[in-house]
C-alpha cells in the first residue's frame, strides 16, 4: 500500500511511502484525494502545477495545499496525478472530474495540511512521510 | 491521570516547569479525574511546549475539553505580552473564528410541531456540505467590505437586525483587520462561500431550553424554559483556511529571522510587534470578520424560513450571543495586580468575560458575558455566563465544547450512520446530513459528554450554568 491511515483522535493521519521522491509525493496526493471524496470516476479534467521550494518537505506541503485550493476553486474532484521533480522544482498534472453536487457533496472537507511531523525519511530503501490532514 | 501532573485541587492540575525543556511558566489544566483518564500525553506535551514561547504570561492553560491539536492543543489558551511576546497561527488554527451563536424564538416546545418539515426546509435553504456554494457570489469589493466590517456588513445589507451586532463578541468585527494581507487565493475561496455552513463538526441545530439553572441570568439573556432556539456552529470557511496556510510560510521564516527557539515546527511564531506578526494578525482579523458575516448570513436564512413556515415575526428572533473559538486578540488583563496588554490565543476555547467587563453588552454588565457551549448532535448544549474567576485564572476563558474521544475512522468502523440517525430519531432528534458517513464520524459517542466538561468549568467557576438546551433537529454538512 503506498499509503495507510494511522489512528488520530481529531484529524486524519496517513503514512505515505514511495520508492522515489516522485512516488512518495504521488502517494501523499492520492491519500488526500481518497480522503476528500469517495466517488471518483473520471479523469477528463487536467490541471498543470509548477512549484519550487527550499526543501522537499515544503515542496510536498505546497503541493498538497495547492491541490486543496484548486479542488475548491476549480471545483474538481481529483483522482490521479503525474509528478516530475528536479532538485526542489516540481511539475505535475493533476487529473479528475468536475464536482457534481449529487455525487460528491458528502465528501470530507480538509481545512489544511499540517506540517507536524512531515519529515521525509528513508527506511529499507523507501521514502516515508507521515501527514496529518486537518478536517 | 498522567504522570508528571501535580494535583492542585479536584479539578485543577499543574504541568510543572521542566515537563519539557525551556518552559518559562508552568501549565494548568482544568480537568476531573474521570475525564483525565482520556487525557492524551501528546496534548499535555503541546500545552507544555506553548509554555516555552517568548513572552508567555502566568500559565499555559488547558480547558477540560483539551485534546491533541496542531501546535497548541485544542482547548488551549496562551496569553503573551504584546511588548516582547509572540503571535502564532498554531495558536489559532486553520478555521479562524470558528464559533457558535444562539438565537431565541418566541415558539415554545409544547406549541411547536413540524420539526421534520423545518429541518428539511433548512437543509435545502442553508448551503451545506463540501462544494456547496452560497446563492450569491460576492464581488471583490463586497468581499473587501465583508472582511473589514464582519457582521455589521451583513446587517447593513439587510441580512439581520441592528441589535445582532451588539450581541456578538467584539461586536462582530475586529477593527484590526488588514485586508491587504489576505491573498488572492484566499479571496477566490471566500467569494462563493459567505453564507455556507461547511462540513465536519459544523452544524445548525434546533433546540429547546430544557432546564433553567440561573433565573436572573436567563431573563437577562432572553431565554425561558421550553423556548425553541437555534444554534449555528461554523467559521471562516476556505478563506480562513487559506489565510492560515498562506501565513504559516511567512511566520516560519520569521521564526528563524528573529531567532525564536521553538520545540515544534507547528509553533512557528513571530513577535506580535513585527511586520510578519502584524500581517498575520491583520489577515486573521479579516478572516474572523468574514466568519461573523457568514454566521450572520445563515442566521438571516434561518429567520426567513421560520418566519415563512411558522408565522414568527423576523424581529422576534433575537440573537442571544455569538462567541468565537479560534482566534488571537489583543486584550487588557490584570496580571499580579498590574494591567497588561496581552495577545490572548484561544484555540478551541471560548471567551468568558465576567461582570463589569467593558467589552460585553451594557445591559448584561451585571451578569457577565453569555457563553455558549455546544454539545454533539445528540447531547446537551449549554448557555453559561462569564465570571470574575475566569478573568483571574484563565484570561477570561472557558471550554468550547465536548472534545473528541475517538478518531473519525474508528467512529465509522464502530457506528453505522443510518443506525445513529435512527437512534437519534427514536430520542426525538431528527438529523439531515449530506451523507451517513458524516453522521457516523460525528456520532455523540465519539465525543466527551458535554455535561461533564461543562460541570468542570462550572465547578471551577470559569463560567456558570444558565440554561441547558436539548436538540430536536440537526443539519450537518
Amino acid at each position: 500500500m503506498p499509503f495507510q491511515e494511522l489512528n488520530h483522535t481529531a484529524d486524519y493521519l496517513y503514512r505515505c511511502s514511495g520508492g522515489t521522491i516522485e512516488e512518495l509525493f504521488t502517494s501523499a496526493a492520492m491519500a488526500m484525494f481518497s480522503l476528500m471524496f469517495d466517488e471518483r470516476e473520471e479523469d477528463a479534467v487536467k490541471i498543470g502545477i509548477k512549484l519550487e521550494a527550499g526543501d522537499f518537505e515544503t515542496l510536498l506541503y505546497d503541493l498538497l495545499s495547492e491541490l486543496l485550493f484548486l479542488s475548491e476553486v476549480e471545483r474538481v474532484v481529483f483522482s490521479g496525478i503525474d509528478i516530475t521533480i528536479h532538485d526542489h522544482s516540481l511539475e505535475a498534472v493533476a487529473s479528475g472530474e468536475k464536482f457534481d453536487m449529487e455525487r460528491h457533496r458528502g465528501g470530507t472537507e480538509i481545512k489544511g495540511v499540517s506540517r507536524y511531523g512531515t519529515e521525509i525519511r528513508q527506511e529499507d530503501g523507501k521514502f516515508l512521510v507521515d501527514i496529518i490532514f486537518d478536517v | 491521570m498522567l504522570e508528571g501532573l501535580n494535583k492542585i485541587s479536584d479539578i485543577e492540575w499543574e504541568v510543572r516547569k521542566g515537563y519539557v525543556d525551556d518552559m518559562a511558566v508552568p501549565g494548568r489544566i482544568f480537568l476531573s479525574e474521570g475525564l483525565g483518564e482520556n487525557l492524551e500525553e501528546g496534548a499535555v506535551k503541546q500545552l507544555a511546549n506553548v509554555a516555552t514561547l517568548p513572552g508567555i504570561v502566568k500559565y499555559s492553560l488547558g480547558m477540560p475539553d483539551i485534546h491533541w491539536g496542531y501546535g497548541f492543543p485544542i482547548g488551549g489558551v496562551g496569553a503573551f505580552d504584546v511588548e516582547d511576546g509572540i503571535i502564532s497561527p498554531g495558536g489559532v488554527g486553520f478555521d479562524i473564528n470558528c464559533g457558535v451563536r444562539l438565537i431565541s424564538t418566541p415558539l415554545k416546545k409544547d406549541e411547536f410541531s413540524g420539526i421534520k418539515r423545518l429541518i428539511n426546509t433548512l437543509f435545502s435553504t442553508v448551503p451545506t456540505g463540501v462544494g456547496n456554494v452560497a446563492p450569491k457570489k460576492f464581488s471583490d469589493s463586497e468581499l473587501e467590505d465583508i472582511m473589514r466590517e464582519g457582521a455589521s456588513w451583513a446587517v447593513k445589507e439587510g441580512y439581520g437586525m441592528p441589535d445582532d451586532v451588539k450581541s456578538c463578541e467584539e461586536n462582530g468585527m475586529m477593527k484590526e483587520a488588514s485586508t491587504e494581507h489576505v491573498s488572492t487565493k484566499a479571496r477566490q475561496r471566500g467569494r462563493p462561500q459567505c453564507g455556507t455552513l461547511g462540513s465536519g463538526n459544523h452544524f445548525l441545530e434546533v433546540q429547546y431550553a430544557a432546564e433553567i439553572m440561573d433565573d436572573e441570568a436567563a431573563r437577562a439573556f432572553g431565554i425561558e424554559k421550553d423556548q425553541i432556539c437555534f444554534m449555528i456552529h461554523c467559521g471562516s470557511r476556505g478563506l480562513g483556511h487559506q489565510v492560515c496556510t498562506d501565513h504559516l510560510g511567512t511566520i516560519e521564516n520569521a521564526t528563524k529571522k528573529y531567532g525564536i527557539k521553538i520545540p515544534d515546527r507547528q509553533l512557528a511564531c513571530a513577535p506580535v510587534k513585527s511586520p510578519e506578526g502584524e500581517a498575520y494578525f491583520g489577515a486573521m482579523a479579516a478572516a474572523a470578520n468574514y466568519a461573523w458575516a457568514n454566521r450572520q448570513m445563515i442566521t438571516h436564512m434561518v429567520r426567513e424560513v421560520i418566519e415563512g413556515d411558522f408565522g414568527v415575526d423576523y424581529n422576534e428572533m433575537k440573537l442571544v450571543y455569538d462567541v468565537t473559538h479560534n482566534v488571537a486578540k489583543i486584550e487588557t488583563h490584570v496580571v499580579d495586580g498590574k494591567k497588561m496588554e496581552l495577545c490572548v490565543h484561544r484555540k478551541g476555547a471560548t471567551r468568558a468575560f465576567g461582570p463589569g467587563s467593558p467589552e460585553i453588552p451594557k445591559d448584561l454588565s451585571a451578569i457577565g458575558q453569555p457563553v455558549i457551549i455546544p454539545g454533539s448532535m445528540g447531547t446537551s448544549s449549554y448557555l453559561l455566563k462569564g465570571t470574575q474567576t475566569a478573568m483571574e485564572k484563565t484570561f477570561g476563558s472557558t471550554c468550547h465544547g465536548a472534545g473528541r474521544l475517538a478518531s473519525r475512522s474508528s467512529a465509522k468502523k464502530s457506528h453505522s450512520g443510518a443506525d445513529i440517525r435512527q437512534d437519534l430519531l427514536d430520542r426525538g432528534i431528527f438529523v439531515r446530513a449530506t451523507s451517513n458517513k458524516v453522521i457516523a464520524e460525528e456520532a455523540p459517542e465519539v465525543y466527551k459528554p458535554s455535561s461533564e466538561v461543562v460541570d468542570i468549568v462550572h465547578r471551577a467557576g470559569l463560567s456558570m450554568k444558565v440554561a441547558r438546551l436539548e436538540p430536536i433537529g440537526v443539519i450537518k454538512g
